[in-house]
Protein backbone atom coordinates (compact mmCIF):
# COMPACT_ATOMS: atom_id res chain seq x y z
CA UNK A 1 0.00 0.00 0.00
CA UNK A 2 2.74 1.85 0.93
CA UNK A 3 3.81 2.48 -3.00
CA UNK A 4 0.26 3.73 -3.92
CA UNK A 5 0.71 7.03 -2.40
CA UNK A 6 4.54 7.25 -2.93
CA UNK A 7 6.08 6.44 -0.01
CA UNK A 8 9.00 5.23 -1.48
CA UNK A 9 11.84 5.90 1.27
CA UNK A 10 10.09 3.17 4.03
CA UNK A 11 13.28 1.13 4.29
CA UNK A 12 16.89 3.53 4.20
CA UNK A 13 19.95 1.97 4.54
CA UNK A 14 18.58 -1.23 4.16
CA UNK A 15 16.42 -0.85 7.75
CA UNK A 16 13.17 -0.52 8.14
CA UNK A 17 12.21 2.97 8.77
CA UNK A 18 8.39 2.28 8.92
CA UNK A 19 7.64 -0.50 11.22
CA UNK A 20 3.54 -1.12 11.01
CA UNK A 21 3.66 -4.25 13.21
CA UNK A 22 4.15 -1.80 16.82
CA UNK A 23 2.97 0.87 18.25
CA UNK A 24 3.15 3.31 21.04
CA UNK A 25 -0.32 3.73 23.13
CA UNK A 26 -0.83 7.09 25.19
CA UNK A 27 -3.48 7.96 27.05
CA UNK A 28 -5.92 11.11 26.47
CA UNK A 29 -4.02 12.91 29.58
CA UNK A 30 -0.65 12.10 28.66
CA UNK A 31 -1.38 13.46 25.32
CA UNK A 32 -2.71 16.90 26.27
CA UNK A 33 -0.83 17.47 29.55
CA UNK A 34 2.39 15.85 29.06
CA UNK A 35 3.04 16.77 25.18
CA UNK A 36 0.31 19.38 23.37
CA UNK A 37 0.63 22.01 26.01
CA UNK A 38 4.35 22.12 26.43
CA UNK A 39 4.66 21.71 22.94
CA UNK A 40 2.45 25.03 22.77
CA UNK A 41 3.97 26.67 25.42
CA UNK A 42 7.83 26.05 24.83
CA UNK A 43 7.25 27.26 21.31
CA UNK A 44 6.14 30.57 22.98
CA UNK A 45 9.45 30.86 24.84
CA UNK A 46 11.39 29.76 21.86
CA UNK A 47 8.88 32.96 19.99
CA UNK A 48 10.87 34.85 22.77
CA UNK A 49 14.00 34.18 22.23
CA UNK A 50 14.21 35.02 18.45
CA UNK A 51 12.31 38.28 19.65
CA UNK A 52 15.50 38.82 21.98
CA UNK A 53 17.74 37.86 19.17
CA UNK A 54 16.76 39.98 16.38
CA UNK A 55 17.51 42.92 18.46
CA UNK A 56 20.89 42.18 19.63
CA UNK A 57 23.95 42.13 17.66
CA UNK A 58 25.73 40.43 20.24
CA UNK A 59 23.31 37.49 20.37
CA UNK A 60 23.40 37.30 16.69
CA UNK A 61 26.93 37.16 16.44
CA UNK A 62 26.91 34.64 19.14
CA UNK A 63 24.46 32.60 17.14
CA UNK A 64 26.86 32.85 14.16
CA UNK A 65 24.90 34.29 11.81
CA UNK A 66 26.45 36.24 9.25
CA UNK A 67 25.95 40.24 9.77
CA UNK A 68 24.42 40.84 5.88
CA UNK A 69 21.41 38.57 7.25
CA UNK A 70 21.00 40.52 10.86
CA UNK A 71 18.68 43.09 9.31
CA UNK A 72 16.74 41.06 7.15
CA UNK A 73 15.98 38.77 9.89
CA UNK A 74 14.98 41.68 12.24
CA UNK A 75 12.65 42.81 9.20
CA UNK A 76 11.12 39.42 8.76
CA UNK A 77 10.68 39.11 12.19
CA UNK A 78 9.13 42.76 12.77
CA UNK A 79 6.96 42.20 10.13
CA UNK A 80 5.65 38.60 11.30
CA UNK A 81 5.85 36.92 8.14
CA UNK A 82 4.35 33.50 8.72
CA UNK A 83 5.50 30.46 9.57
CA UNK A 84 4.60 27.12 8.19
CA UNK A 85 5.37 24.29 10.34
CA UNK A 86 8.21 22.98 13.44
CA UNK A 87 9.14 20.00 14.95
CA UNK A 88 10.11 19.87 18.45
CA UNK A 89 12.14 16.52 19.52
CA UNK A 90 11.20 15.57 23.32
CA UNK A 91 12.14 13.48 25.52
CA UNK A 92 9.24 12.11 27.13
CA UNK A 93 9.37 8.44 29.38
CA UNK A 94 5.10 8.42 30.07
CA UNK A 95 5.61 10.05 33.73
CA UNK A 96 8.01 13.06 33.97
CA UNK A 97 7.68 16.41 32.26
CA UNK A 98 8.68 16.04 28.50
CA UNK A 99 12.12 17.98 28.22
CA UNK A 100 13.14 20.02 24.71
CA UNK A 101 16.06 18.00 22.74
CA UNK A 102 16.02 20.40 19.85
CA UNK A 103 13.69 22.47 17.74
CA UNK A 104 13.43 21.43 14.04
CA UNK A 105 12.15 24.81 13.02
CA UNK A 106 13.52 25.27 9.49
CA UNK A 107 14.04 22.26 7.77
CA UNK A 108 11.65 19.32 9.32
CA UNK A 109 11.14 15.99 7.36
CA UNK A 110 8.63 13.17 8.63
CA UNK A 111 5.91 14.76 7.99
CA UNK A 112 3.99 12.44 5.58
CA UNK A 113 4.80 9.58 7.81
CA UNK A 114 3.68 11.86 10.83
CA UNK A 115 0.38 13.65 8.91
CA UNK A 116 -0.48 10.91 6.60
CA UNK A 117 0.59 7.27 6.53
CA UNK A 118 -0.12 7.11 10.56
CA UNK A 119 -3.36 8.47 10.24
CA UNK A 120 -4.30 5.88 7.63
CA UNK A 121 -2.71 3.34 9.52
CA UNK A 122 -4.96 3.99 12.20
CA UNK A 123 -8.19 4.23 10.15
CA UNK A 124 -7.66 0.62 8.61
CA UNK A 125 -6.71 -0.56 12.00
CA UNK A 126 -10.00 0.15 13.45
CA UNK A 127 -12.04 -1.04 10.38
CA UNK A 128 -10.51 -4.03 10.04
CA UNK A 129 -10.92 -4.40 13.99
CA UNK A 130 -7.62 -5.05 14.84
CA UNK A 131 -8.02 -1.80 16.73
CA UNK A 132 -10.42 -0.32 19.37
CA UNK A 133 -13.54 1.54 18.06
CA UNK A 134 -12.72 4.07 20.73
CA UNK A 135 -8.77 4.08 19.34
CA UNK A 136 -8.14 8.08 18.21
CA UNK A 137 -4.37 9.41 17.83
CA UNK A 138 -2.84 13.19 18.51
CA UNK A 139 -2.78 14.09 14.99
CA UNK A 140 -4.26 17.00 13.09
CA UNK A 141 -1.24 17.88 11.49
CA UNK A 142 -2.60 17.78 7.36
CA UNK A 143 -5.93 19.39 8.11
CA UNK A 144 -3.97 22.37 9.97
CA UNK A 145 -0.93 22.21 6.95
CA UNK A 146 -3.25 22.43 4.33
CA UNK A 147 -5.43 25.57 6.48
CA UNK A 148 -2.34 27.38 7.16
CA UNK A 149 -1.17 27.00 3.12
CA UNK A 150 -4.50 28.98 2.41
CA UNK A 151 -4.03 31.89 5.78
CA UNK A 152 -0.47 32.29 3.80
CA UNK A 153 -1.44 32.24 0.07
CA UNK A 154 -3.83 35.08 1.88
CA UNK A 155 -1.44 36.97 3.50
CA UNK A 156 1.03 37.06 0.38
CA UNK A 157 -2.00 37.49 -2.38
CA UNK A 158 -0.94 34.31 -4.23
CA UNK A 159 -2.34 31.55 -6.59
CA UNK A 160 0.76 29.85 -6.73
CA UNK A 161 3.91 28.81 -5.17
CA UNK A 162 7.02 27.48 -5.69
CA UNK A 163 8.65 24.10 -3.80
CA UNK A 164 12.60 23.28 -3.77
CA UNK A 165 14.66 20.99 -2.39
CA UNK A 166 18.19 19.29 -3.21
CA UNK A 167 18.36 16.91 -5.92
CA UNK A 168 19.10 12.93 -5.09
CA UNK A 169 16.87 13.32 -1.79
CA UNK A 170 14.34 10.64 -2.17
CA UNK A 171 12.93 11.68 1.97
CA UNK A 172 13.10 15.37 0.95
CA UNK A 173 11.42 15.35 -2.30
CA UNK A 174 8.91 12.64 -0.35
CA UNK A 175 8.48 15.70 2.22
CA UNK A 176 8.02 18.51 -0.27
CA UNK A 177 5.76 16.14 -2.49
CA UNK A 178 3.40 16.12 0.18
CA UNK A 179 3.52 19.64 1.52
CA UNK A 180 2.82 20.40 -2.87
CA UNK A 181 -0.37 18.50 -2.43
CA UNK A 182 -1.51 20.31 0.88
CA UNK A 183 -0.36 22.99 -0.51
CA UNK A 184 -2.87 22.45 -4.05
CA UNK A 185 -5.37 21.12 -1.69
CA UNK A 186 -5.40 24.37 -0.39
CA UNK A 187 -6.38 25.93 -4.02
CA UNK A 188 -2.75 27.13 -4.83
CA UNK A 189 -0.76 25.78 -8.01
CA UNK A 190 2.48 24.44 -6.81
CA UNK A 191 6.22 24.91 -8.90
CA UNK A 192 8.76 22.45 -8.22
CA UNK A 193 12.60 23.07 -8.55
CA UNK A 194 15.74 21.34 -7.19
CA UNK A 195 17.80 24.05 -5.10
CA UNK A 196 20.74 24.05 -7.30
CA UNK A 197 18.79 24.51 -10.76
CA UNK A 198 17.86 27.48 -9.22
CA UNK A 199 19.11 30.53 -11.64
CA UNK A 200 19.40 34.48 -10.89
CA UNK A 201 17.55 36.43 -13.63
CA UNK A 202 18.01 39.32 -14.96
CA UNK A 203 16.94 42.38 -12.26
CA UNK A 204 18.14 40.31 -9.88
CA UNK A 205 14.97 37.82 -9.61
CA UNK A 206 16.01 34.36 -8.80
CA UNK A 207 14.25 31.84 -11.48
CA UNK A 208 13.00 28.20 -12.09
CA UNK A 209 14.11 26.20 -14.98
CA UNK A 210 11.31 27.57 -16.85
CA UNK A 211 12.41 30.93 -16.66
CA UNK A 212 9.50 31.81 -14.04
CA UNK A 213 10.61 34.48 -11.29
CA UNK A 214 10.34 32.72 -8.03
CA UNK A 215 8.66 35.03 -5.83
CA UNK A 216 7.25 32.79 -2.98
CA UNK A 217 8.94 29.50 -2.09
CA UNK A 218 8.87 26.81 0.06
CA UNK A 219 12.67 25.76 0.63
CA UNK A 220 13.23 22.43 2.69
CA UNK A 221 16.91 23.70 2.46
CA UNK A 222 18.58 24.68 5.76
CA UNK A 223 18.83 28.87 6.25
CA UNK A 224 22.33 28.71 7.58
CA UNK A 225 23.63 26.96 4.15
CA UNK A 226 21.90 29.26 2.09
CA UNK A 227 23.60 32.63 3.73
CA UNK A 228 26.65 30.74 3.39
CA UNK A 229 25.95 30.48 -0.66
CA UNK A 230 27.06 32.36 -3.79
CA UNK A 231 23.33 33.16 -4.11
CA UNK A 232 22.66 33.86 -0.56
CA UNK A 233 22.56 37.60 -1.13
CA UNK A 234 19.88 37.56 -3.74
CA UNK A 235 17.50 35.92 -1.27
CA UNK A 236 16.95 38.62 0.28
CA UNK A 237 17.21 40.94 -3.04
CA UNK A 238 15.26 39.13 -5.28
CA UNK A 239 12.57 40.01 -2.82
CA UNK A 240 11.54 36.56 -2.54
CA UNK A 241 8.81 35.60 0.32
CA UNK A 242 10.39 32.12 1.92
CA UNK A 243 9.01 29.58 3.78
CA UNK A 244 9.95 29.31 6.05
CA UNK A 245 10.47 33.05 7.17
CA UNK A 246 14.54 34.12 7.47
CA UNK A 247 13.56 34.51 11.00
CA UNK A 248 13.89 30.77 11.26
CA UNK A 249 17.64 31.13 11.19
CA UNK A 250 17.42 31.75 15.19
CA UNK A 251 15.60 29.13 16.17
CA UNK A 252 17.02 25.94 14.12
CA UNK A 253 20.51 27.11 16.00
CA UNK A 254 21.23 25.14 18.74
CA UNK A 255 22.41 27.84 20.51
CA UNK A 256 18.61 28.06 21.14
CA UNK A 257 19.24 26.05 23.88
CA UNK A 258 21.32 27.90 26.15
CA UNK A 259 19.56 31.18 25.62
CA UNK A 260 16.22 29.24 26.53
CA UNK A 261 17.89 28.17 29.71
CA UNK A 262 18.56 31.55 30.78
CA UNK A 263 15.77 32.88 30.21
CA UNK A 264 13.32 30.29 31.39
CA UNK A 265 15.83 28.53 34.17
CA UNK A 266 14.47 25.57 35.89
CA UNK A 267 11.24 25.69 33.27
CA UNK A 268 10.21 22.16 33.83
CA UNK A 269 10.61 21.25 29.68
CA UNK A 270 13.53 22.68 29.56
CA UNK A 271 17.19 20.93 30.23
CA UNK A 272 20.14 23.24 31.55
CA UNK A 273 22.35 24.17 28.39
CA UNK A 274 25.41 26.53 28.12
CA UNK A 275 27.28 27.75 25.69
CA UNK A 276 30.89 26.31 25.50
CA UNK A 277 32.59 29.84 26.88
CA UNK A 278 30.47 29.01 30.06
CA UNK A 279 32.49 26.10 31.83
CA UNK A 280 32.06 27.62 34.71
CA UNK A 281 28.20 27.15 35.22
CA UNK A 282 28.42 23.93 33.99
CA UNK A 283 30.80 22.84 37.06
CA UNK A 284 28.11 24.98 38.96
CA UNK A 285 25.65 22.52 38.11
CA UNK A 286 27.07 19.36 40.21
CA UNK A 287 24.57 17.25 39.64
CA UNK A 288 24.56 16.86 35.94
CA UNK A 289 27.35 13.96 35.71
CA UNK A 290 26.89 14.19 31.55
CA UNK A 291 26.56 17.07 29.02
CA UNK A 292 25.96 16.52 25.58
CA UNK A 293 28.26 18.44 23.05
CA UNK A 294 26.26 19.97 19.87
CA UNK A 295 27.25 21.88 17.21
CA UNK A 296 25.35 25.45 16.36
CA UNK A 297 24.55 24.19 13.43
CA UNK A 298 23.69 20.32 12.93
CA UNK A 299 20.88 18.18 12.34
CA UNK A 300 19.31 14.62 12.99
CA UNK A 301 22.09 13.14 15.86
CA UNK A 302 25.26 14.63 13.77
CA UNK A 303 28.17 15.58 15.48
CA UNK A 304 27.11 14.83 18.71
CA UNK A 305 29.08 13.57 21.61
CA UNK A 306 28.55 12.57 25.25
CA UNK A 307 30.54 14.21 27.47
CA UNK A 308 31.15 11.91 30.86
CA UNK A 309 33.15 13.53 34.19
CA UNK A 310 35.36 14.99 31.38
CA UNK A 311 35.59 11.99 28.65
CA UNK A 312 34.24 11.79 25.69
CA UNK A 313 32.22 8.80 24.64
CA UNK A 314 29.53 7.38 22.45
CA UNK A 315 30.58 9.98 19.24
CA UNK A 316 28.51 10.14 15.89
CA UNK A 317 30.32 11.06 13.24
CA UNK A 318 28.92 13.83 10.68
CA UNK A 319 29.95 16.92 8.59
CA UNK A 320 29.35 19.67 11.06
CA UNK A 321 30.64 21.90 13.83
CA UNK A 322 32.73 24.62 12.13
CA UNK A 323 30.61 27.24 13.73
CA UNK A 324 30.92 26.32 17.37
CA UNK A 325 29.34 24.11 20.27
CA UNK A 326 27.16 24.38 22.98
CA UNK A 327 26.31 21.74 26.19
CA UNK A 328 23.32 20.40 27.39
CA UNK A 329 22.44 18.37 29.98
CA UNK A 330 22.38 14.41 29.05
CA UNK A 331 19.21 12.92 29.87
CA UNK A 332 19.03 9.65 28.71
CA UNK A 333 15.92 8.65 26.15
CA UNK A 334 13.62 6.17 27.81
CA UNK A 335 14.02 2.69 26.85
CA UNK A 336 10.95 0.24 25.58
CA UNK A 337 11.75 -3.46 24.39
CA UNK A 338 15.26 -2.86 23.84
CA UNK A 339 14.69 0.23 22.12
CA UNK A 340 15.44 4.08 22.60
CA UNK A 341 12.43 6.03 21.91
CA UNK A 342 12.18 10.15 20.55
CA UNK A 343 8.77 11.89 20.54
CA UNK A 344 8.57 14.57 17.31
CA UNK A 345 5.83 17.28 18.30
CA UNK A 346 4.69 19.08 15.74
CA UNK A 347 3.64 22.73 15.07
CA UNK A 348 1.58 24.41 12.54
CA UNK A 349 2.54 28.17 12.89
CA UNK A 350 1.74 27.97 16.76
CA UNK A 351 -0.67 25.02 17.30
CA UNK A 352 0.00 22.13 18.48
CA UNK A 353 -0.69 19.29 15.71
CA UNK A 354 0.46 15.85 16.52
CA UNK A 355 3.54 13.73 17.70
CA UNK A 356 5.15 10.87 16.04
CA UNK A 357 7.42 8.28 17.63
CA UNK A 358 10.97 7.39 16.34
CA UNK A 359 12.83 4.57 17.71
CA UNK A 360 16.43 3.64 17.61
CA UNK A 361 18.88 0.48 19.03
CA UNK A 362 21.16 3.74 19.75
CA UNK A 363 20.88 6.28 22.46
CA UNK A 364 21.40 8.79 19.67
CA UNK A 365 19.16 9.29 17.41
CA UNK A 366 20.09 9.17 13.82
CA UNK A 367 18.61 9.93 10.43
CA UNK A 368 18.01 6.05 10.23
CA UNK A 369 15.74 5.98 13.55
CA UNK A 370 12.51 3.77 12.97
CA UNK A 371 8.99 5.26 12.57
CA UNK A 372 6.60 4.29 14.55
CA UNK A 373 2.84 4.85 14.76
CA UNK A 374 0.92 5.71 18.15
CA UNK A 375 -2.67 5.80 19.15
CA UNK A 376 -4.19 7.17 22.04
CA UNK A 377 -6.79 4.98 24.38
CA UNK B 1 -15.87 7.56 26.22
CA UNK B 2 -14.46 10.11 24.47
CA UNK B 3 -16.68 12.82 22.70
CA UNK B 4 -16.42 13.79 19.20
CA UNK B 5 -14.98 17.12 20.52
CA UNK B 6 -12.26 16.11 22.43
CA UNK B 7 -10.77 14.10 19.60
CA UNK B 8 -6.66 14.71 18.84
CA UNK B 9 -6.93 13.46 15.13
CA UNK B 10 -8.73 15.01 12.37
CA UNK B 11 -12.21 13.61 11.31
CA UNK B 12 -11.53 13.20 7.66
CA UNK B 13 -8.20 13.80 5.37
CA UNK B 14 -8.47 13.69 1.73
CA UNK B 15 -6.81 10.71 0.57
CA UNK B 16 -7.17 10.66 -2.84
CA UNK B 17 -5.44 14.18 -3.32
CA UNK B 18 -2.39 12.11 -1.89
CA UNK B 19 -2.51 9.31 -3.74
CA UNK B 20 0.11 9.26 -6.65
CA UNK B 21 -1.57 9.60 -10.49
CA UNK B 22 0.07 6.64 -11.70
CA UNK B 23 -0.27 4.24 -9.09
CA UNK B 24 -4.58 4.58 -9.30
CA UNK B 25 -6.49 1.42 -9.08
CA UNK B 26 -9.66 1.03 -10.86
CA UNK B 27 -11.89 1.93 -7.89
CA UNK B 28 -9.82 4.28 -6.06
CA UNK B 29 -10.46 6.09 -9.75
CA UNK B 30 -14.10 6.39 -9.21
CA UNK B 31 -14.37 7.62 -6.16
CA UNK B 32 -11.34 10.02 -7.09
CA UNK B 33 -12.71 11.36 -10.28
CA UNK B 34 -16.16 12.24 -8.31
CA UNK B 35 -13.88 14.13 -6.37
CA UNK B 36 -11.72 15.68 -8.69
CA UNK B 37 -14.37 17.13 -10.88
CA UNK B 38 -16.16 18.40 -7.74
CA UNK B 39 -13.30 20.42 -7.26
CA UNK B 40 -11.40 21.62 -10.25
CA UNK B 41 -13.58 24.26 -11.06
CA UNK B 42 -14.92 22.53 -14.34
CA UNK B 43 -14.99 24.49 -17.69
CA UNK B 44 -16.27 27.69 -19.26
CA UNK B 45 -16.56 29.62 -22.28
CA UNK B 46 -14.03 32.03 -23.41
CA UNK B 47 -13.55 34.61 -26.60
CA UNK B 48 -10.37 35.63 -27.88
CA UNK B 49 -9.73 39.00 -29.76
CA UNK B 50 -7.60 40.00 -31.90
CA UNK B 51 -7.96 43.93 -31.12
CA UNK B 52 -9.93 46.14 -28.98
CA UNK B 53 -12.28 46.92 -32.32
CA UNK B 54 -12.61 43.13 -32.49
CA UNK B 55 -14.25 43.14 -29.18
CA UNK B 56 -16.12 46.25 -28.66
CA UNK B 57 -17.68 45.38 -32.68
CA UNK B 58 -19.06 41.80 -30.68
CA UNK B 59 -20.04 42.80 -27.80
CA UNK B 60 -21.71 46.33 -27.86
CA UNK B 61 -22.03 48.35 -25.05
CA UNK B 62 -19.10 46.56 -23.49
CA UNK B 63 -16.42 49.03 -25.04
CA UNK B 64 -15.10 49.95 -21.26
CA UNK B 65 -14.52 45.64 -20.11
CA UNK B 66 -12.84 45.56 -24.08
CA UNK B 67 -10.57 47.86 -23.44
CA UNK B 68 -9.66 47.29 -19.30
CA UNK B 69 -8.70 43.60 -20.45
CA UNK B 70 -6.60 44.90 -23.77
CA UNK B 71 -4.36 46.89 -21.55
CA UNK B 72 -4.42 44.23 -18.56
CA UNK B 73 -3.37 41.64 -21.36
CA UNK B 74 -0.59 43.45 -22.70
CA UNK B 75 0.90 44.17 -19.36
CA UNK B 76 0.64 40.56 -18.20
CA UNK B 77 1.99 39.66 -21.54
CA UNK B 78 5.31 41.53 -20.75
CA UNK B 79 5.49 40.02 -17.47
CA UNK B 80 4.77 36.08 -18.75
CA UNK B 81 5.77 35.62 -22.03
CA UNK B 82 8.21 33.57 -22.51
CA UNK B 83 11.84 35.08 -23.51
CA UNK B 84 14.55 34.59 -25.53
CA UNK B 85 18.38 35.51 -25.90
CA UNK B 86 18.16 35.95 -29.51
CA UNK B 87 15.31 37.39 -32.35
CA UNK B 88 16.40 34.18 -33.96
CA UNK B 89 15.35 31.72 -31.18
CA UNK B 90 11.59 34.22 -30.60
CA UNK B 91 11.39 33.58 -34.41
CA UNK B 92 11.87 30.23 -34.62
CA UNK B 93 9.22 29.48 -32.06
CA UNK B 94 6.79 32.30 -33.64
CA UNK B 95 7.33 32.90 -36.42
CA UNK B 96 9.25 35.87 -38.41
CA UNK B 97 8.32 39.54 -37.58
CA UNK B 98 6.15 37.91 -34.61
CA UNK B 99 8.65 38.86 -32.20
CA UNK B 100 9.33 42.45 -30.34
CA UNK B 101 12.36 44.02 -28.35
CA UNK B 102 12.54 44.33 -24.65
CA UNK B 103 15.10 46.56 -23.37
CA UNK B 104 16.19 45.48 -20.07
CA UNK B 105 19.40 47.66 -18.33
CA UNK B 106 20.78 48.08 -21.59
CA UNK B 107 20.63 44.43 -22.45
CA UNK B 108 18.07 43.49 -25.13
CA UNK B 109 15.36 39.95 -24.93
CA UNK B 110 13.34 38.81 -27.23
CA UNK B 111 9.56 38.05 -26.60
CA UNK B 112 6.37 37.11 -29.08
CA UNK B 113 3.97 40.12 -30.27
CA UNK B 114 0.49 39.54 -28.56
CA UNK B 115 -1.58 38.00 -30.99
CA UNK B 116 -5.13 38.15 -29.10
CA UNK B 117 -6.35 38.58 -25.80
CA UNK B 118 -9.05 35.88 -24.23
CA UNK B 119 -11.55 37.31 -21.94
CA UNK B 120 -14.03 34.75 -20.11
CA UNK B 121 -16.67 35.69 -17.38
CA UNK B 122 -17.88 38.31 -19.47
CA UNK B 123 -21.27 39.57 -17.23
CA UNK B 124 -18.98 39.93 -14.30
CA UNK B 125 -18.08 43.44 -13.15
CA UNK B 126 -14.15 41.97 -13.62
CA UNK B 127 -13.99 39.45 -16.31
CA UNK B 128 -10.70 37.35 -16.41
CA UNK B 129 -8.39 37.86 -19.52
CA UNK B 130 -5.11 36.36 -20.32
CA UNK B 131 -2.52 37.15 -23.23
CA UNK B 132 -2.54 34.78 -26.27
CA UNK B 133 0.13 33.94 -29.17
CA UNK B 134 0.46 32.68 -32.23
CA UNK B 135 2.65 31.10 -34.58
CA UNK B 136 3.84 31.34 -38.04
CA UNK B 137 6.75 29.55 -37.87
CA UNK B 138 6.63 26.04 -39.16
CA UNK B 139 9.51 24.42 -36.91
CA UNK B 140 6.67 25.33 -34.19
CA UNK B 141 4.12 22.98 -33.13
CA UNK B 142 2.07 26.02 -32.27
CA UNK B 143 1.47 26.82 -35.86
CA UNK B 144 -1.43 28.25 -36.62
CA UNK B 145 -2.67 27.50 -32.84
CA UNK B 146 -3.22 30.09 -30.07
CA UNK B 147 -1.02 29.77 -27.64
CA UNK B 148 -1.03 30.88 -24.05
CA UNK B 149 1.83 32.43 -21.84
CA UNK B 150 2.81 29.14 -20.43
CA UNK B 151 2.82 27.58 -23.67
CA UNK B 152 -0.56 25.97 -23.28
CA UNK B 153 -1.40 25.01 -26.16
CA UNK B 154 -5.29 26.05 -27.14
CA UNK B 155 -6.08 24.75 -30.53
CA UNK B 156 -7.35 26.36 -34.08
CA UNK B 157 -6.14 29.81 -34.32
CA UNK B 158 -9.15 31.04 -36.54
CA UNK B 159 -11.59 29.67 -33.90
CA UNK B 160 -12.30 32.48 -31.30
CA UNK B 161 -14.47 30.64 -28.98
CA UNK B 162 -12.95 28.81 -26.61
CA UNK B 163 -13.72 25.99 -23.91
CA UNK B 164 -11.15 25.97 -21.42
CA UNK B 165 -10.82 24.86 -18.39
CA UNK B 166 -10.86 27.87 -15.80
CA UNK B 167 -7.74 27.11 -14.98
CA UNK B 168 -6.38 28.85 -17.98
CA UNK B 169 -7.08 32.39 -16.29
CA UNK B 170 -4.67 31.76 -13.06
CA UNK B 171 -2.54 34.20 -12.59
CA UNK B 172 1.01 32.78 -13.58
CA UNK B 173 4.86 33.92 -11.99
CA UNK B 174 6.88 36.52 -14.66
CA UNK B 175 8.93 35.18 -16.70
CA UNK B 176 12.74 36.61 -17.26
CA UNK B 177 15.75 36.00 -18.70
CA UNK B 178 18.24 33.42 -16.52
CA UNK B 179 21.99 34.62 -16.29
CA UNK B 180 23.36 31.65 -13.72
CA UNK B 181 22.20 28.76 -12.45
CA UNK B 182 24.21 26.81 -9.34
CA UNK B 183 24.63 29.56 -6.74
CA UNK B 184 22.74 27.21 -4.01
CA UNK B 185 23.72 23.79 -3.19
CA UNK B 186 27.20 24.29 -2.75
CA UNK B 187 26.69 23.31 1.65
CA UNK B 188 25.59 20.24 0.24
CA UNK B 189 28.41 19.19 -2.21
CA UNK B 190 30.89 20.56 0.55
CA UNK B 191 29.21 18.22 3.03
CA UNK B 192 28.24 15.25 0.73
CA UNK B 193 32.25 14.89 0.50
CA UNK B 194 32.47 14.35 4.32
CA UNK B 195 32.11 10.60 4.10
CA UNK B 196 29.23 8.84 5.79
CA UNK B 197 26.18 10.47 3.82
CA UNK B 198 24.58 8.24 1.74
CA UNK B 199 22.29 8.87 -1.55
CA UNK B 200 18.80 9.12 -0.46
CA UNK B 201 18.88 11.09 3.01
CA UNK B 202 18.14 14.89 2.84
CA UNK B 203 19.14 17.75 4.55
CA UNK B 204 16.00 18.21 6.70
CA UNK B 205 15.92 17.50 10.07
Amino acid sequence: MARDYGFHFHTMHGQAYWDETAYYQFTLEQIERDLESPTEEIHQMCLHVVDVVSKSEEWLSKFAIPSDYWQAIADSWQAKEPSLYSRLDLVYDGKSPAKLLENNADTPTSLYESGFWQWLWLENNVDNNKLSKRADQFNSLQEKLVNRFKVIADYYGINYLHFACCKDTDEDRGTVQYLQDCAKEAGLIDYFVHIEDIGLGENGDLTDLQNQVISHCFKLYPWEFMQREEFGPHALKANTAWIEPIWKTILSNKALLPLLWQEFEGHPNLLPAFFESDVASMNALSDVKKWVKKPLYSREGANIDILENGKMSLSSSGPYGEEGFIYQAHTPLPKFANNYTLIGSWLVDDEAAGISVREDKSAITQDLSRYMPHIIL
Amino acid sequence: MQTNSKQKRSNNINLSKMRKAFSFKPLALGVASVLLSACSGGREEAVVFKSVDECVDALPGMAQKCETAYKGALAEAAKTAPKYNSRNDCEYEFGNNQCQTLNNNGNSIFMPLMAGYMIGNLLAPRPYYQPMFTSSSRYSSYRNNWVGADGRNFGDSRRNKLNVSSSAFDKKPAVTRTMSRGGFGSSVRAKASWGSRSSGKGWGG
